[in-house]
Parts: C-alpha cells; structure tokens; sequence
C-alpha cells in the first residue's frame, strides 16, 4: 500500500476502526457469555441500583492493576471492562495513525491539527479526572 | 427481571439505537438513556455511563464503512476535532460551576430554534456549492462522493470559524453532561458549512467517538462505566451501526434530513424536559 496516496488515507482509517470494533467486541462477547453463564438467572434488581460506593458491579477495581487481576481470575466484569476500554481506546489510536498518515502525504497543517487534538484527548483522557474540581 | 433477560432487551434497543445513531450521526443516547431510566429505573449515572460507550460505538462501527466509501471527509472531521475536544475539556472543567439544568433549557431551545431552517430546507437533495476560498480553501475542506444514483458529487464548504464555533458548544454540551454533542455538529456542518446532508451525518458520526472517548476517562473512573449494562448496549450498538451505515449508503440526502429532523425535535423536547425533572 502506497501511504502516500491520499486514498490509501481512507483505507488505513477504516481499517483502524474496524478491527479496533471486532476486536473489542469479541471480548465483550465472551465476558458477556461468562456473566450469563454464572449470573444469568439472578435478579437484576440489585444490579440496576446506582450505589455510590460499590460502583461498577461486584465493586470491580476499574484502575489498571485492578484490571489485570480481574482478568486473570476470569472475572466476567473485568472481560468486559477490558472490551469497553479498548473500544474507548479505538478512536484515539484513529488520531495517533491520522498523525502519521497526514505525515506520509507531507500535509504538515494536518499534522500539526491532528497533533493538536491528540494532545487534546490524551489530556482530558488521562488528566482531567485526576484534576480536582474538574466534573465534581 | 433476570440478568439474562435484561442483556436480551438491552441487546435489541441498543441496534435500533445504533441504526438511528449511526444514519442521523447522533450517539443513539437518546433511544438508550429514557430506556434505562424511565423503562428499567436504572440511575442517571450508569445510563450517561451507557451512553458514553454507545455513542464510541456507534461512531467506530459505522465510520469504518463510512470512511473506506468516503462519505466522511476527514479533514472536516479532523479540523472540527479541534473545536469539539477542546469544548469537551471546557465542559468538564465547568462542570462543578454551572447549573446543568439551564444549560440544557438554553441547549434545547437552540436546538429547536435550529429546526426553522432545517424545515425550511428539507427537500434539499445536494445544496448550492459555494466558491472555496479563504480559510476553507486553505484548510482543503472540500471533496466528492458518489451518490445513490451514480452521480459524482463534488463540494465546498464555507464558513469555518462559525462550523468551528458550533462544535466548540457540541464539545462543550458532552464534556458537560456526556450527551448532545451529535446534534450540534451536524447543525453546523449543515447550516453553517453548507455541506451535504450525507456528509454532515457522517462525518459528525466520525468525530462523535472522539469527543466521547475525551469524556470517558472522568466517567470510568468514577465507576459510572458499569460493565453489566455496557456490554449488551455496546454489542447492539455495534451491530446497529454497521446495519446503518449500510442503510445510509443507500439512502437519499432528502430521507436523512427528515430522520435527523424528526430526531433533532426529539433530542431537544428530551432535554427540557430533563431539565424541568418531568424526565430522570
């Protein structure tokens, strides 16, 4: 593939978005069938209630170790949890290729706009939850 | 209800939802969050949580279609990127100051004024094209695509900095109450940048899961992300979305103005209502 044809652009984006969407849903897929597996006939009712200090279900650890550990005791919620993030993380890796693809076609406006706007996410991503005052 | 049936139900609202959501270019928040709230008395929080997953959804899984066809044109997308993450950061950092009750009454209204001019031209099928120049020519935000019928259609946009100003209040709007994004970026794509409708839908359908992965950090972390009600909305959105980027291609620009007008009168009747508590 010629990176340097601006129709390759649309492909290499595509394609980016496509398996970042199979991938994460084949993971959902499989921690869903765990949860229905193991608590498919309880009662949701306990489930669907918003309690402030056992959010998410189960009181699963969402920070990155607590994740790991999840994962690998099997943890149905923590599966799942692994295919949400990667699908959140799809359309940032979207801009981190458009970066570089913008490069291949030496459009150095877009580069530097798309830069920008990675920038942008990464911050709000990673940063402004831990800011205090930030969506109290 | 048993889990098991609420993954089911979940599973079968959410691709209706990823149909809509990925044909108007809106998140299918809006078939999602009244479902969870009013239907199963699932909490405001985990129902935002849900909607946030779905609009990212929505927007990968119809923008892969969208993208490799070239409805969407990127370096709109990208450009106006600019102004949705920046609002989206914005809204957040505001989030612990403002009175999220009037801004969504102000929100609505807007969005209901804005469906004047969207009726007036709602037989609209490719609008007049206007001279590429300025900051338009300079940024490239023009292109073609290929119409149902064959027809190449080529294109210019106009009036950046108003598109840009739009989708700064789209940004806003999400970082803020992590809906309602979807509807303003189309408005000004539309309105503002006289862009083909198809366009507009779809390109705001790419930058949707931009401006909803911004946000989703703070609601992760917070634990709103709840894994049980998120995967079965984001397994039907998915399946939604690329049913409805299948129908999109099909479509005629004059079919999805009328969806995205009946859904743009809903969106804003949603909102006011939210806001006066009539609506969890």
């Amino acid at each position: 593939m010629n990176l340097k044809d601006p129709e390759s652009m649309n492909l290499v984006i595509g394609k980016v978005l496509r398996y970042g969407v199979i991938l994460s849903g084949l993971i959902i897929i499989f921690g869903t069938a765990g949860l229905i597996a193991s608590k498919g006939i309880s009662e949701t009712a306990g489930f669907l209630n918003y309690n402030p200090t056992a959010v998410p279900h189960d009181g699963i650890d969402v920070s990155p170790s607590g994740l790991l550990q999840g994962l690998a005791a099997f943890s149905a919620f923590s599966w799942i949890e692994l295919g949400v993030v990667l699908l959140i993380a799809t359309p940032v890796a979207r801009v981190l290729i458009s970066v570089f693809l913008f490069a291949a076609e030496k459009d150095r406006l877009y580069v530097l706009i798309t830069a920008v706007v990675l920038a942008l996410l990464l911050f709000s991503i990673l940063v402004t939850p831990s800011i205090p005052g930030f969506h109290a | 209800m048993l889990i098991v049936e609420f993954v089911l139900l979940m599973f079968f609202v959410s691709i209706f939802a990823g149909i809509f959501g990925s044909i108007v270019g809106l998140g299918g928040g809006i078939v999602v969050i009244p479902v969870l709230t009013i239907l199963l008395g699932v909490d405001i929080h985990f129902a935002i949580g849900a909607s946030i997953v779905a609009i990212i959804g929505t927007s990968s899984g119809a923008a892969s279609t969208y993208v490799k066809d070239k409805v969407t044109n990127l370096r709109v997308g990208m450009f106006l990127e600019l102004a949705s993450a920046s609002g989206a950061i914005i809204g957040a950092a505001l989030a612990a100051y403002t009175n999220s009750a009037a801004l969504e009454i102000i929100f609505g209204c807007i969005l209901l004024i804005s469906l004047g001019p969207m009726l007036m031209k709602l037989g609209e099928d490719i609008p007049k094209s206007p001279e590429l120049k300025g900051l338009s020519k300079r940024l490239g935000l023009k292109g073609s695509y290929t119409e149902t019928d064959g027809r190449i259609i080529n294109y210019n946009s106009t009036r950046p900095m108003e598109g840009l100003a739009g989708t700064v209040v789209a940004g806003v709007l999400s970082g803020l109450l992590g809906i309602g994004g979807g509807a303003f970026k189309v408005l000004s794509m539309d309105l503002a940048m006289k862009l083909p409708m198809k366009v507009s839908t779809t390109t705001s359908n790419f930058m949707i899961g931009v401006t909803a992965a911004a946000s989703a950090g703070i609601y992760l972390a917070r634990g709103d992300v709840d894994p049980l009600i998120v995967a079965p909305v984001a397994l039907g959105i998915l399946v939604g979305a690329a049913l409805g980027a299948r129908i999109l291609l099909r479509s005629r620009n004059t079919s999805i103005r009328k969806a995205f007008a009946v859904v743009l009168a809903i969106a804003a009747v949603e909102m006011i209502l939210s806001a006066l508590g009539v609506l969890p």
